[in-house]
């Protein structure tokens, strides 16, 4: 029993879970001052905030279809930060993915769908990788610092992505855009924007988790995150695997925009594949101290937390104090390090105190 | 005699740590008084403690009868007393007597620094103390032990009485130390000044302090009378157990050399030359130690041969192979294994269990791992388990975080894993750096082991005496050059101190 008790705390990061619970309860107090502040009713407001992603089953489709981009764009975060390389350009990547997805469609045309969204997802997956090995090799020959070519990498790849789908790869009458209504993943809720790609991205999902986790390659990556000196003196080959993960981690982003393009837009409009949904996901990876399973949990309370938007605003809040909201939220999960750090010195205190009041009692211990 | 100082059940608590548990000690005027203990013994907090760095949580404190109130360094320097931290305090590019003045300036016109007037009251102070030092020179072209008498004149122009010193003889060499106690001596003896010195090597204490208080976890566990014991007697009280300082067995005859450095050029971290042609080779069943000050080129030089650094010029060979140039890996492959000098961030993963420490380097073997890729955790921690036995390490099991455990602790993961390679080289750097006696034995023993087992031992360490006590053969490097070649039975430690200052007469046998 004691066994298990033991198992079980070192598997569930009790502290960490607490301080996740207490941090966005108290963002909602917070946000209850500043909402009667604003004359609204918070637990209305509230309500209409958690109840409406759940009201019905499209909305709950959009939800999870959400969640399922900010889950995909946080593990490939989380992918680069266990060797410790932070990709803050998956935004890029993704977009990037998603045009050349979108370009593979659209010149495909005509031909079987069980060719083409392979083909696609391949070009999404390797236009992303190849986007992110540019700062990643920077980073390893050059110790050029990755945040800044990624950031710089962000603009210069929307700026591509409207260029080409705006004059040479268009395809649609009016707006700028690739059409790829042809070819898309099965919608599994009417009306909504969740298709049968999310049993892909729980398939990615799983494969990160079991290879980050399981694996000796995981293993190794993580000695790399925590010690690249260490790591190295060891024997490993610390460039070759940090490279490999930003590969890797630029591959699923471009995935994500390939999934966007032919699982909930049916076409490349920049603005509507991605609208910053990996500096979202990138949150969330922090938030979830860049550990799988917490990420993907976490993903789905911010989807909630962004999708039951529309519900506040039926109960009558404005949308800038919804953002305010959001704003306390992230802030005050942001911040569950520091709350988490107060809960372990309280108990490393009591630790102590029971330590010296034994010492006191028994004198000094001999070995 | 008088009290200078009395301590009336001092205790200081930190979270977490009891680091002084009711303590009761008087010092006298005019004596020197040793205070020796493990690593987390309490010595440095008790002398905090006097120099008003730490509060103490109970108990009361007396300087001369009277009863200290305030706790701060100002008020303690007001009282005239003084501290030399192990680490010194000095403002590399002021001149000797800038550093002395500093604080308490001589102003021209209430508004400028003097430098004449420092300068002077400098040389007023070494001629009354007789510590000789150059007023006019800038500190970072004075050696390390000039340093220390620069800290130790700071005090004394800022009139201390009672002189505390942390550690002093850390940095120094043999020649070095016996200058220190000289002074000390002189001071105490001419001055009337209280000194306080805190150490941990054993035969120092035999040598300059006419009283020792021993401290353990703690707590004072003896006064005596320096003259009334011996070292072992001294050890025992600080370990808390009997300590066996046997002579250590070394059997076997060396055999084909496994280390060979030709000429070897590195560079260090900022550039410039830290290894200038060196060479050497070890042979199996043999300890090769380098002895030498720190920065004189032994930390790159190991670095160099391991694959951590890269090297400009030269060769080197490990068991046939060429190594140059090669990674750690490569290297590690064709049989060496490494203890590094700086274990925390070399030695291990700080926030990695013990378990994921002792398996690295290991994580591709065929029983880890089920399908060549999936991490059998079982067997890892079945494995784990095992080497935690084997090397009696210490803490709360094979799932803590290493970077939470003691020193000694660390060193023994690091250690195991290393050893658990069975390497034919081995590669070591202050083996004991931090580690407490008892766990001193434990790796002494532990090396000699391997030595006798027939693996080559490449060994570097400030202390002078782990050199002395586990090498075969003694080099000695001096910025960057070998000055010096010696069996460990056929030289002195006075001897090989000539040496590692560059001023020892060639080289011998």
């Amino acid at each position: 029993m004691k066994q298990a008790f033991a198992w079980i705390r070192r598997r569930l990061n009790l502290s960490y879970i607490v301080a996740v619970i207490i941090s966005i309860f108290v963002a909602l107090l917070i946000d209850a001052i500043i909402l009667v502040a604003a004359g609204h009713n918070p637990i209305a407001a509230y309500r209409g905030l958690i109840v409406y992603p759940f009201s019905s089953l499209r909305h709950f489709g959009d939800m999870l279809e959400y969640a399922m981009v900010l889950c995909l764009c946080g593990l490939a975060c989380v992918v680069g930060s266990r060797v410790g390389i932070f990709n803050v350009g998956g935004e890029g990547q993704l977009l990037l993915g998603g045009l050349v997805a979108a370009y593979v469609g659209s010149q495909m045309s005509g031909m079987s769908m069980w060719l083409v969204i392979p083909c696609a997802a391949l070009a999404a997956m390797a236009t992303g990788g190849l986007y992110a090995f540019i700062p990643g090799i920077l980073k390893v020959k050059l110790k050029v610092n990755e945040v800044i070519t990624t950031i710089m990498l962000n603009s210069v790849a929307a700026l591509i992505c409207s260029f080409f789908s705006s004059s040479v790869w268009k395809n649609m009458s009016q707006n700028e855009g690739i059409d790829v209504k042809e070819f898309r993943f099965a919608t599994l809720i009417r009306g909504s924007k969740l298709s049968t790609a999310i049993f892909a991205s729980a398939l990615v999902t799983f494969f990160v988790w079991y290879i980050l986790q399981k694996t000796s390659k995981g293993f190794e990556m993580r000695l790399i995150g925590d010690n690249p000196r260490f790591a190295r003196f060891a024997g490993l080959k610390t460039d070759r695997i940090v490279i490999i993960a930003m590969i890797v981690s630029g591959m699923m982003c471009g995935l994500v925009g390939m999934f966007r393009v032919y699982g909930a837009e049916y076409a490349f409009i920049s603005s509507k594949v991605s609208n910053e949904y990996y500096f979202e996901g990138l949150m969330v990876a922090m938030i979830a101290q860049y550990q799988p399973v917490p990420t993907i949990i976490i993903s789905i309370i911010f989807a909630i937390l962004k999708s039951g938007a529309r519900g506040m605003q039926n109960a009558g809040v404005t949308i800038q104090i919804y953002w305010v909201m959001q704003a306390t939220v992230i802030f005050c999960m942001a911040a569950q390090t520091g709350i988490r750090a107060s809960i372990q010195k309280a108990r490393q205190r009591r630790a102590a105190e029971r330590d010296v009041a034994a010492r006191r009692e028994g004198g000094v211990a001999n070995e | 005699m008088t009290d200078e100082i009395r301590f009336e059940h001092i205790s200081m608590e930190f979270p977490g740590v009891l680091a002084n548990d009711d303590i009761s000690l008087s010092i006298r005027n005019g004596e020197v008084f040793a205070l020796v203990g493990e690593n987390g013994a309490g010595k440095s907090t008790l002398m905090n403690i006097l120099y008003g760095i730490n509060t103490p949580t109970a108990g009361s404190l007396y300087v001369r009868g009277e009863k200290v109130t305030e706790f701060s360094p100002k008020a303690a320097i007001n009282r005239g007393i003084g501290m030399v931290h192990q680490h010194f305090m000095l403002v590399p590019s002021f001149t000797v007597a800038q550093n002395i003045a500093l604080g308490r300036e001589p102003k021209k016109g209430k508004v400028l620094f003097d430098n004449k007037k420092a300068e002077r009251l400098t040389r007023e102070l070494i001629e009354e103390y007789g510590l000789e030092v150059d007023p006019s020179a800038e500190v970072r072209d004075i050696s390390v032990g000039l340093q220390q008498r620069v800290e130790i004149l700071k005090t004394l122009y800022r009139g201390a009485d009672i002189l505390i010193l942390d550690e002093p003889t850390a940095v120094l060499t043999p020649q070095e130390t016996d200058e220190l106690f000289e002074v000390i001596r002189r001071i105490v003896r001419e001055k009337q000044m209280t000194v306080i010195i805190i150490t941990h090597k054993l035969y120092e204490v035999m040598a300059i302090s006419d009283r020792v208080g021993v401290m353990r976890q703690g707590k004072l566990i003896g006064v005596e009378n320096t003259c009334d014991v011996d070292e072992r007697k001294l050890a025992s009280m600080m370990v808390g157990r009997p300590v066996l300082f046997d002579h250590l067995e070394k059997t076997g005859d060396p055999g084909e050399v496994a280390i060979k450095v030709d000429d070897l050029f590195v560079a260090d971290n900022r550039g410039l030359p830290a290894v200038r042609g060196v060479s050497l080779s070890v042979r199996r069943g043999e300890v090769l130690g380098i002895a030498a000050i720190e920065g004189n080129g032994q930390s790159e030089l190991l670095e160099a041969i391991t694959g951590m650094r890269k090297i400009n010029r030269g060769r080197v060979t490990v068991c046939g192979n060429d190594a140059t140039g090669k990674t750690p890996g490569e290297i590690r492959a064709m049989g060496l294994s490494h203890v590094p000098e700086d274990r925390l961030s070399t030695g291990v993963d700080k926030v990695a269990s013990v378990t994921d420490n002792l398996l690295v380097g290991r994580q591709k073997e065929k029983r880890f791992n089920l399908f060549g890729f999936h991490q059998r955790r079982s067997t890892v921690e079945r494995y784990a388990s095992e080497l935690y036995k084997k090397f009696d390490i210490r803490g709360a099991g094979i799932h803590t975080e290493v970077g939470s455990m003691s020193g000694g602790n660390m060193q023994k993961v690091v250690v195991a894993r290393e050893f658990s390679f069975d390497t034919p080289v081995l590669v070591i750097s202050q083996p004991t750096r931090g580690v407490d006696i008892g766990a001193m034995e434990f790796f002494h023993t532990r090396i000699i082991e391997k030595r006798n087992d027939g693996a080559a031992i490449l060994l570097s360490s400030a202390d002078l005496d782990e050199v002395f006590r586990l090498s075969d053969r003694i080099i000695t490097l001096y910025e960057g050059k070998i000055t010096g070649e010696f069996k460990a039975d056929a030289i002195t430690k006075e001897e090989i101190g000539l040496y590692m200052t560059g001023t020892g007469e060639g080289a011998k046998a």
